[in-house]
Parts: C-alpha cells; structure tokens; sequence
C-alpha cells in the first residue's frame, strides 16, 4: 500500500514534470524574441551613442569609408551615418511591391475561388473533345503553381530580376542602368503575390457560403456578386494578407540585393535611381566592417530599426485578425430586408446597375492570374535552359580545384544544417504544441502571449536573424562563423513552422481518441506519446519538409553566421554553404571558368530541390486526409 | 496489472451514489441524485436528451474530470471507497472501471495493438503475455475468430460494429470490474446491436455494467435494473420489468408509454 502510495506521488510529480517541460518548449518563442530585440539593441547601442538616435535616424549621408577621413582631419562624425535615404527606400519599395503584389494577388485569389473551372475540359468547349487535356485539374495546377512560386528562394528571385528583369529595365531606363527601384519593387512584387494570393484565397473561402447564395438570389449577377459581395466580406482577412506582405517585402534582402543598385545613402528620387535598402546595405557591408567598429555597430542599428519596423507591422496584424467579417452593410441590409419580402413578391435586386464593371474585373483577375502563373512558367523554363548544359557531375560532385566552383560543399553543409536543425527545432516545436493543443485551457492568457510571440517569430526577418546569429552565437557563444551557429539561428527561423504545422495536426485528431486511453486509465502524457502524437505524424514530416526548404533557400540569415565559404565543411565548427549562400558567393566573387553560369548551374539543383519538397508536402498532405471526425475545439471556432 | 488493487465490493453494492450533485460552470446538470447499482448487473440508464444520463455515467470514472468547470459534490462509492476522495488514484479507478463510447473510438493502430494498449499502460511488455490477453479479451468480445487473422490490420478498417465491439474487448483487456457504456449501440445497425446486447448478457457474468440506452426496447431485453432520469434528477429507479410495467412515478410513466406508444 505504501509503495503503491509512493508510485502514485512520483507518477503525478512526472505528469507535472512534463506539462512544465511542454510549457517551458513554448515559452521558449518568448525567450527567442526578446533575445533577438534585447541583443540586437545591445550591439547597436554604442553605434546611436558615437552617432546620436537622432542623427542616425535622419541623417541623409552614409560614407562609411570614413577612416580614411579621419586622417585627412575633416571628420565631422554626424553625417556619416545617416539611414534615412535607406528608410525611405524601404519603404518606397515596399510600397510600390505591394501595391502591385495586392492587385495581382488578390485578382489571383478571385479567380482561384471563383472563375477557375475545376478541370481543363471546362474552361474551353473544344478541349472537351480531347480526352487526355480534358481532364488535367486546372483548379489545382494554378494552385500549385501559386505554392510553388511562394517556395521559390528569395535568392532566385534575385537571380532571376537580375538576368531577366534588369536587362528590360535597361532598355527602357533614360539612365541606361537597369538596377534601381523599379527593378527591386518587381522583384519583391513577384515574391510576395503568391503569399497574398494564398492567405486572400482563405479568406474568401471563409465567407459563408449564404453570402453568395443570397445574393444571386437576389438577382445580382455572380459578377456582381463576386465584386460587391464576396469581396467586401473578406475585407479584413485579405488586409491581413497585405499588411503580412508589408512585412515580408520590408524584410526581405537577397531578392533585391542584386537588381537594387547597391548605392547607399541616395534618396530613391527616380523609378531608375540605384540605390540601397536598409537590408541590402547591411548585408552588402557587414562582409568588410571591422570587428567593433563603429560602422559594425551602425549595420546592426540599421537591422534593429528594420526589426521595430516588423514589430509594430506584427501588432498591427495582430489587431486586424480580430477584426470579424467584414462588409457592405448596405448589402445586409437589403439581404435581410429582401428576405422578409421574398415570401411575397419575389426577389428585389440590390444593385440595379447592369454589372459592367464587374464583368470587367472578372476578366481582369482572369488576365493576373493567367499572368502570374506565365512568370512562374517562364522563371523556371528559363533558368532550367540556361542552367542545365552546365550541370555536369564535375560541377555537381567533383573535387574542387583551383577554387573552382563544386556544388559538392553545399551538399554536405546543407545536410549537415538540416540534421542539426531538426534535432533541436523538432522536440522543441513539438512540445510547443503539445502545450498549445493539449494542456492549454480556454482563454488562458499565457497561450495568448505565446501565439503573438511565434507570430512575431515567424515575422522577423532572415537578415535580423543573421545579425543575431552574428552576436550570439558566433560572438557570445564564441562559435565563430560555423555550421553550429547556422543551424541555431536555423532553429529560430523553422521554429514557428514546426510548432503551427503540428498543432494543426493535433487539432485535427479527434477528442474520442485522448478520451478512449484516458478512460483505460493511462495518464496524459501517455496518451498523447502514444495514441495522439504518431496519428499527428503528417503534420510533423510536413513541418520537417518545410524546414528542409526554408534551409536549403536561406542566405541572408547564414552568411554571418555560418559563413559562405565554397570549400567542403570540416565540422560543425568549421564553416560552409549552403546552396543558397553558395549562389550568393558565385555572384559576389565570380569564380574561373563558369562566371554567371555556376549560379544558373546552382539555382536549378535549387529549383528541383524545392519543386520536389513541393511535391512531397502535397503527397503527404493527400496521404495524411481529412480527418473524418472534427475535435470539438474545431466546431467552437 | 496484476498489482493495481482491485475494488471490494460488499452486499452486492458495486457502486453507490449518495447526494450528489454536479455542476458545468453554472449549469446544474445533476441534482441530488441518490442511487445503488448492484453487482454483477446490467443497470439502464435511460431518460429524454439533455437529462444528463451521459453526464453520471462519466463521474463514475472521473471522466467529467476533464471538463472544464465541471463541479461534483455529494460522495460517489465503489467498492465503499469515496471515488472523489483526494488519495484516490485515478489509473486505478479507470482501470477498475472501464469504459465504452457512443461512437467507436478506436486507436489509429493494429487491432492487436488496440487491445495492447490497456495492459501496456499497467506495465504489461511480454509478447506471450500480450498475445494471451488479446486472444481472451477478443473472445469475451466474442470477435476472436472474426478478428484473429487480421490482428495486424489496422482497426480504421473494421467496420463499425467491428470497432465498437473492439473497444469493448479493449476495455475487457485490463479486466475492469465495472464497464460503463454509453449508448454503445446508437450509432449501428440492428444486427451489430443485437451483437453487443448479447455481449453485455454474457458479460455480466463476469463484471457490472452500467449502460445508458436511449432504446427502451434494448432497456428491457437487457437491463436488470432501470433508472430514469429527467432534468438532471433521478425520478425512479427499480427493476426493469417493475418499472416498465408499472412505474411509480406519473414522470415515468409518461416517458415510457410516449416512447412506446
Ligand atoms: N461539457 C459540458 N459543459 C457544459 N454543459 C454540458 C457539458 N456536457 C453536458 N452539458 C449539459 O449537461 C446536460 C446533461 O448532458 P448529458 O450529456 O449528460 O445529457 P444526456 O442525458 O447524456 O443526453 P443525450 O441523451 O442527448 O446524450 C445537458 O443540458 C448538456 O447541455
Ligand atoms: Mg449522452
């Protein structure tokens, strides 16, 4: 009976035991922000110290070849340091790639939801005839095409606005450069349309079915209904696709490091001005700063203003989330009057007007996607023909000498980064949403905090995580610039991934289930070892896919931290890279022998790496299901 | 599994419910209800939707406590042993006290797995041991020469009479002395139920059975004792024929002759 006793206690201490650990795995985004803020603002204090917040904010010249200044006795500290031109060119491009990336994703996402028949064969009457084209699913190829082009690497859409959009600039630039703002504000554009498509596809989706009924039972055309309806009702999860797409683009660096022009401290004051971003300039300099200096220390403020940038976009969204659907009020109004009415003399049309405009923007919407999915078309065609011929086994597996380039390195870097990420992102983003899904209770304010903090997480740019990196580990862990410190500040970067990606598989499997093993009387971290975790199992091998690709294309988050060398890895603690970063090095060196064909060479073994993780996620997904019961806590949403 | 303590029960009383009464937030969901179930019976707990039929059989294993805000006061006896009393174990009661869901719940794993899985938890790793248990649990179930080729088969597979009688042979794994059922058949077809009714005869043999059944039919073919419940309070309980054919209550007999009728 004691011993019985005592089982008991140490039992009950082991179910308290685990709950803290899951609880600690989630606080641990917590942890991770406040880390990124505290030691990015520590490095770049004594930067706003020498130069004065106010000075370094608005300054309007940015000579950091100062030194040799100092010399020559006419240094006048003030104005060497000057981010503004910086900030307003991040946030004109932003600008202009977003406006452009909404029209197109958001016509893009009408479409999807709306216009595009399911199947080949109902698009066109001849292809009816045709057996074999009629069946392909139209529906799901756009679809795929669209999550394909999301996983594109950041550092591809450079390449790519490089040796294709740059040289269309050139021909209509007065300047005769074809780097500048256009060329960046295109390529962001490309980047962030297929993330606003996606997330306005859900929020359309997420309008009730009614809505639409009703209105063309009203007698609105499904033009009319689609445009004055449907889209005023999504209003504000389509905002929140945006303002998501602010924050990407103002982060973003290796997209519009090649085609931005490289020219810091000039005011964006033409569409073909070249000139400097606040990510591209950190990156482009942090390579040749000197450990310490004051030019360090003003790189990473310039990463820490980049950060509060994303910050106070994170609230914002965070705010429009809760926002409930939106709408033409009008449009209720008259829905609920016309209801009332209906019994009696038939149907009332809300909108008396023939619907000409809206007949137009469907075909505009027709006309952007058939555009987007052209691009994404013509990206991949075009690197594949140019890449190709020059992917010999040599270059792909050979020794390399003379420094010539080998792809080999990337290979073995690139495992060696994901194998050490997965192991410490996996249990620890795991137990994250062990914690969400199976302990939290309703309202909890602490689950809460944590949900805003991996939001917040999953916002902040790659280039902040390389200046963390850069401090932390490298530095104040004294790892140097090695695998080890890559595939922590990896961690930080795949967390959220892991954690949302399981929770929705552990949302997805029924209550019934945790009730039958506890009612056996196993305890709670038995049943959820045993019977729920291995039915989440599609959730987590998704997550680990998407690690993979967020791995494989990442640079700007590794070439300070895990270095950018092209030999092979000696260890974790030596350095290498990945095959991303491996591209960025054949751009910013060009090697011997190949020039810009290595990088065409690189970016299609990355193409196909990323094409076939696309693929896996979607076998998985089919292969995972629907699951058949929902859990209650999907029916209270 | 053979150290976990087994309930004693005493004068035939398997459980006995004194006062009790249960709260969700501020619903009063059960309202002092008093009741004795004997030992080695099938005890039917039938009543209108909502009465909170469901809601008793779960504070008979603690189940309800994984509601939030749910609330019990009054004592609940097994075996002479307040189920609510704070040393209580919890592993031990629901091992003592199984239980079987409206709908089939059975684990994403192997049939053999599924009825593993009870005496796995009670720190059962022998195969030889394993296999006997599963081989005796999927006989009482009365499903061993159904199932004994396909052990390895995943139980998603089975049909749904299959896996409900495989969640009662998963419950009869860890050989509780009680088995709670709640609606067992609600969710199958005639032939399954007439199965698991006759499950639940040979059954009680061996073991008590608390079962709520919407069917009244399915009350008097197998219950011996019959409670009826309205509105969260137990109005009459007796024997099944006594209450079916002359209840004493004008509540009950309202209930039975509309559902009758
Ligand atoms: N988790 C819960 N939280 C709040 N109220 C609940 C909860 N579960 C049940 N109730 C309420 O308690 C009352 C009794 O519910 P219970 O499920 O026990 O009824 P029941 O007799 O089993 O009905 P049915 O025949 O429909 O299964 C109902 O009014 C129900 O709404
Ligand atoms: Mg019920």
């Amino acid at each position: 009976m004691e011993r019985a006793k005592e089982k008991r206690l140490s039992s009950a201490r082991g179910e308290r035991g685990a709950k803290l650990l899951f609880g600690l795995c989630a606080a641990f985004s917590i942890v991770a922000v406040f880390a990124i803020i505290l030691f990015v603002l520590y490095r770049s204090i004594p930067a706003f110290r020498e130069i004065g917040v106010f000075n370094f904010l608005f300054g309007k010249i940015w000579k950091p070849d100062w030194e040799s200044k100092v010399t020559a006795g006419k240094l006048e500290y003030k104005d060497i340091f000057g981010i503004a031109p910086m900030i307003v060119t991040s946030l004109a491009v932003t600008l202009g790639a977003v406006l452009l990336g909404s029209v197109f994703g958001v016509f893009t996402a009408v479409f999807l939801s709306f216009y595009c028949p399911e199947r080949l064969g109902r698009a066109f009457a001849r292809l009816e005839k045709i057996p074999m084209l009629r069946t392909i699913p139209l529906k799901g190829f756009v679809q795929q095409i669209i999550n394909l082009l999301a996983s594109i690497p950041s550092i591809i859409l450079g390449f790519f606005g490089l040796v294709v959009i740059v040289p269309i600039i050139r021909d209509i630039s007065p300047n005769g450069l074809g780097v500048g703002v256009l060329s960046a504000v295109l390529v962001l554009a490309i980047m962030i349309t297929p993330t606003i498509a996606s997330l306005s596809k859900n929020a359309l989706e997420a309008v009730p079915r009614e809505y639409f009924e009703g209105s063309l039972g009203l007698g609105n055309t499904k033009n009319q209904t689609v445009f004055r309806v449907m889209l005023p009702a999504a209003k504000s999860g389509i905002m929140s696709a945006i303002i998501l797409g602010v924050g990407r683009a103002v982060g973003e660096t290796m997209a519009v490091m090649f085609v931005i022009g490289a020219t810091p401290g000039k005011f964006p004051t033409s569409l073909f001005l070249p000139v400097s971003s606040l990510t591209t300039t950190i990156v482009q300099e942090m390579g040749y700063v000197s450990p310490g200096s004051i030019h360090e220390s003003a790189l990473i403020a310039t990463g820490f203003i980049l950060l509060l940038f994303v910050l106070l976009i994170n609230l914002v969204l965070n705010f429009t989330k809760k926002e409930k659907l939106g709408g033409d009020t009008v449009f209720h109004k008259k829905l609920s009057q016309a209801q009332k009415e209906r019994k009696g003399e038939g149907y009332v049309r809300v909108y008396k007007q023939k619907g000409g405009i809206q007949t137009a923007l469907k075909w505009a919407s027709v006309a952007f996607a058939l555009t987007i999915v052209f691009t994404l078309i013509y990206l991949v065609g075009f690197i594949l023909v140019k890449g190709i011929p020059y992917l010999t086994p040599r270059f792909l597996f050979g020794e390399s000498k003379n420094g010539a380039p080998m792809l080999a390195p990337a290979f073995v870097s690139t495992l060696m980064i994901v194998f050490m990420t997965l192991l410490i992102a996996l249990p620890l983003g795991i137990g994250a949403a062990i914690y969400l899904n199976e302990y939290s209770k309703k309202g909890s304010k602490f689950v809460k905090v944590v949900r805003l903090f991996i939001d917040t997480l999953s916002g902040v740019p790659s280039i902040v995580f390389g200046l963390f990196g850069m401090i932390f580990f490298c530095g104040i862990c004294k790892l140097d610039y090695s695998l080890f410190a890559g595939s922590f500040t990896m961690v930080l970067i795949v967390l959220p991934t892991v954690i949302r990606s399981t929770e929705e598989s552990l949302k997805a499997v029924p209550d019934s289930m945790r009730e039958g093993s506890l009612a056996l009387g196993s305890s709670k971290v038995r049943t959820i070892f045993k019977v729920v975790l291995p039915q989440a199992i599609g959730g987590i091998v998704t997550s680990v896919i998407l690690s993979v690709g967020r791995i494989v294309g990442e640079s700007a988050a590794l070439i300070y931290t895990a270095g950018s060398t092209i030999k092979m890895p000696s260890g974790y603690s030596g350095t290498g890279s990945t095959f991303a970063v491996m591209m960025y090095r054949f751009q910013v060196e060009p090697v011997k022998g190949l020039g810009v064909n290595a990088m065409y060479a690189t970016a299609v073994v990355l193409l196909v790496i990323v094409a076939f993780l696309n693929l896996l996620v979607s076998l998985v997904q089919k292969h995972a299901g629907k699951p058949k019961e929902k859990t209650k806590k999907e029916k209270e949403r | 599994m053979k150290q976990i303590e087994k309930f004693s029960f005493e004068r035939g009383v398997a459980i006995d419910v004194r006062e009790m009464t249960l709260y969700y937030g501020d619903f009063h969901a059960l309202k002092n209800v008093n009741m004795t179930m004997p030992e080695r019976q099938i005890t039917a707990l039938i009543g209108p939707s909502g009465c909170g039929k469901s809601t008793l059989l779960k504070s008979l294993n603690r189940m309800n406590d994984l509601v939030e805000g749910c609330r019990v006061e009054g004592v609940i006896q097994i075996g002479g042993e307040n189920i609510y009393a704070r040393e209580i174990n919890l592993a031990r009661l629901r091992k003592n006290v199984g239980m079987v869901f409206q709908r089939p719940n059975p684990f994403a794993m192997s049939v053999y797995d599924n009825i593993a899985y009870g005496p796995r938890t009670f720190g059962i790793k022998k195969k030889s041991e394993l296999d006997g248990i599963v081989e005796t649990s999927l006989k009482s179930a009365a499903m061993w020469e159904e199932l004994k080729d396909r052990l390895n088969k995943s139980a998603l597979g089975l049909s749904g009479g299959q896996q409900q009688r495989l969640c009662i042979a998963r419950a009869l794994a860890v050989e509780p002395q009680i088995l709670l059922m709640d609606e067992p058949t609600s969710a199958l077809d005639p032939i399954s139920t007439g199965k698991i009714e006759e499950l639940c005869t040979e059954l009680k043999k061996q073991i008590t059975v608390i079962m709520v059944t919407h069917n009244m039919q399915q009350a008097t073919r197998v219950s011996d004792k019959t409670a009826f419940f309205l509105l969260g309070e137990m109005v009459e309980m007796g024997d099944t024929e006594r209450i079916f054919s002359m209840p004493k209550d004008k509540r009950t007999e309202d209930y039975i002759t509309g559902r009758f009728g």
